[in-house]
């Protein structure tokens, strides 16, 4: 028989393609009947189940990791080439990653943790996970809170729409009392508007060719329509404009800004061009008090803040790698323990038994004082012949090495049940209600 | 002694300016900003202190020599920035506006450290204090506008250049320079005016005319019409590059008068005996 351990089985973005992805993917009440069939599996203690839409992660403390692996042939068998098995100290490094966001498609993307934390919960609700899964999920979501604050993984936007965020903003600080001007309904354009009211904007107008589908567009950013025609007094009223048609032309042009840009008294002006073919004439970025941007621009920071998080990640598999040691180390201290408790039990048990067998044979000769130090004595020699084993055992149990709490145990006979070798059993209610702290208190 | 506190003040801006720094150079430190404030406080008191000292040492005619005056300058500089932090909370000006203030501070370190005696007798006059407080207040606002506007200058320079690095991210959104360069100009302005009248009355009192022709006098019209001129600007919609050009430009302007009228012997009657026109000099 195995001693139970934890297994991850799973497969993501980087193992599996989407459509395998998507067969095994679950969640709310799937994913909770699914995790009561994993928890009822043979041999499985405890479970719990990361599913997003980038990853499908199947964590078991278990005797084997056949009942996860199962969770995935069971849904789609083409499931088991993509699949991944990691055991024991590997398993928690790869759960501290995830939660981490190392191993996620964007490194350094927030949601990830939220995503953990929810499938933790969902676990712990149905009580699929226990007290294992509690330290390890509570470990895990530690490590990711001090990759985010002590190194710089998070910073830097990595999507078009949040660096048009940060450009926006570095220009104008926030966007309280001013609006942007959306410039046709492309997907990239829309999107940025909709991120662009973390700033406070006041008005969001919209204009597009065809009228139908900029008045679908103004409902969807919770903008105003107004008619193509109207651009040019548009652009003298928006202080960012976000321009991205399907136009093969330049729809802002240099000459048109430069107007604007009189009427406009000179208030600063963003034009961010996301469109390709470009839409902006470059040349109006030239013209003082305009700041304009295209699409390469974005991309520039956008690989410029890719790199700088590949970098910071470096310092944040060393905070990783260090948590996993962390916790592993505490697993086997604990994992020693046992030992060392019955190790003791059984020691104080016998001192106790053989101080009753003295002082029932002295009879009444004693009195109260010298049965004491009697009782104190046979204790005390319990507690130093015990003090060494227990320091070397606990020092092993830190370092990882379980070889000496399994000779502790050979030794001392404890893996028998109690009992062979205790003809002495002291008799019942003889036994103190509980031992004095050991080792502290004789020294 | 006055002299040794206004050193201790010089080494505890100079701490300041490298939390300040240290900041700027990574944000991740807060910390290094925070405790650059607090020394930056503990500099201005000490340096308040050395002032309070070297009045009763020297008399007072200290403040009426150029040292004197860039004593008082990067006190009103630091006393300030620290009070404009409160409402605008930039601590990334701090490295911009601490070292400016240690600048300022250096060259009074050296040599005797204050000219001994008392007030000229012509300056005897109630408006005085005033009015060389608020002449130094416009003084120290402009050199807080100064730094503000080589800080606008930069970012505009990476914003507008597409140049996303390290002073990007690090300097505050153009806008937010640009209203407190804003600010402070009209600020500076404002103070300068008080001391400009301050002095035409005073003048009027002790020389017996407001106006001399004394290049101290030309040079200071100019610089106020200059900065009311802006001020002026503001409202036809003049900012951000060309603002903050003219704020450099007039800040360059008034310390290149300041030393020259300082430091070239005789040029003008607002420095050593202060007797008056020289037209009753000569006679």
């Amino acid at each position: 028989m195995n001693e139970p351990q934890l297994f991850l089985v799973g497969l993501s973005h980087k193992s599996a393609p989407i459509e395998v992805r998507e067969r095994v993917a679950l969640n709310g009440a799937d994913l909770k009947a699914a995790l009561l069939q994993l928890r009822a599996s043979q041999g499985v203690e405890e479970a719990f189940v990361v599913s997003t839409c980038n990853r499908v992660e199947v964590f078991v403390q278990a005797e084997a990791e056949e009942a996860a692996r199962r969770f995935f042939t069971s849904r789609a068998e083409q499931a088991s080439d993509h699949l991944y098995v990691k055991v024991g100290a590997d398993a928690v490094r790869h759960l501290f990653r995830v939660a981490a966001s190392l191993d996620s498609m964007v490194v350094g993307e927030q949601q990830i943790l939220g995503q953990v934390k929810e499938a933790y919960g969902l676990a712990s609700g149905v009580q699929a996970a226990g007290g294992y899964m509690s330290r390890l999920c509570n470990r895990a979501f530690a490590t990711a809170k001090r990759v985010r604050t002590e190194t710089g993984i998070g910073r830097g936007a990595t999507s078009m729409s949040q660096v048009a965020v940060d450009l926006v903003e570095k220009i104008f600080g926030d966007l309280k009392g001013r609006s942007i001007l959306l410039v046709g309904a492309g997907k990239m354009g829309t999107l940025s508007a909709k991120a662009l009211r973390v700033l406070n904007v006041e008005r969001v107008l919209v204009t597009n060719r065809s009228p139908e589908r900029g008045r679908q567009l103004a409902d969807q950013v919770g903008g105003v329509f107004h008619p193509w025609a109207e651009l040019e007094p548009l652009l003298v009223e928006a202080d960012v404009v976000i321009v991205s048609t399907g136009a093969p032309t330049f729809v802002l042009t240099a000459d048109m800004v430069r107007v604007a840009k009189k009427k406009r008294r000179h208030r600063n002006l963003c034009l961010i061009d996301l469109a390709v073919p470009r839409n902006v004439d470059p040349a109006c970025a030239q013209l003082d008090d305009v700041f304009g941007y295209d699409v390469d621009d974005m991309q520039k920071v956008m690989s410029a803040n890719h790199q700088a998080r590949q970098g910071e990640a470096v310092s944040a598999e060393a905070i990783v790698e260090a948590e996993v040691i962390a916790f592993t180390r505490e697993r086997e201290t604990r994992a020693a323990l046992p030992v060392l408790v019955t190790l003791r039990q059984r020691a104080e048990a016998i001192a106790r038994a053989e101080a009753e067998r003295t002082l029932a044979k002295a009879g009444d000769v004693l009195d109260e004082r010298v049965r004491a130090s009697i009782e104190a004595m046979a204790q005390a020699i319990v507690n130093k012949l015990l003090h060494l084993p227990t320091v070397k055992l606990k020092a092993a149990a830190a370092t990882g090495e379980s070889a000496l709490a399994g000779a502790a145990a050979e030794l001392f006979g404890l893996d028998q049940p109690s009992g062979s070798g205790r003809r002495d059993t002291p008799p019942n209610g003889a036994a103190a209600p509980a031992a004095p702290p050991p080792t502290e208190e004789d020294e | 002694m006055s002299l040794e506190l206004l050193r201790l003040a010089a080494a505890l801006y100079a701490v300041a300016a490298a939390g300040y720094l240290l900041y700027f150079a990574r944000p991740r430190h807060t910390l290094a900003a925070r405790f650059g404030g607090w020394f930056l406080s503990g500099a201005v008191v000490v340096h308040l202190a050395a002032i309070g000292l070297a009045c009763k040492e020297f008399g007072g005619l200290e403040w009426f020599t150029l040292r004197g005056g860039f004593v008082l300058t990067a006190v009103l500089l630091a006393g300030t920035y620290l009070l404009v932090q409160r409402f605008y909370h930039l601590p990334s000006v701090g490295a911009f506006v601490t070292p400016l203030t240690l600048i300022i501070l250096l060259p009074t370190l050296f040599g005797e450290g204050g000219a001994p005696g008392e007030a000229p007798a012509a300056l005897k006059h109630p408006a005085i204090t005033l009015h060389i407080m608020t002449a130094s207040l416009g003084v120290a606002l402009f050199g807080l506008a100064f730094g503000v506007a080589v800080m606008y200058l930069l970012q505009e320079r990476e914003v507008k250049g597409k140049r996303f690095g390290a002073l990007f991210s690090r300097l505050p959104p153009l806008d937010s320079l640009d209203k407190l360069t804003d600010r402070l100009v009209r600020l500076g302005f404002l103070s300068f005016t008080v001391a400009a009248i301050l002095g035409a009355v005073i003048a009027r009192s002790v020389w017996k005319s407001a106006w001399s022709w004394d290049p101290q006098q030309v040079s200071t019209l100019l610089i106020w019409l200059l900065y009311g001129g802006m001020v002026q600007a503001r409202h036809l919609g003049w900012h951000g590059r060309r603002y903050a050009l003219l704020t450099l430009v007039g800040f360059a302007l008034l310390m290149g008068s300041i030393v020259t009228l300082r430091t070239v012997p005789g040029i003008t009657m607002h420095a050593g005996e202060y007797k008056g026109p020289r037209a009753e000099v000569v006679r």
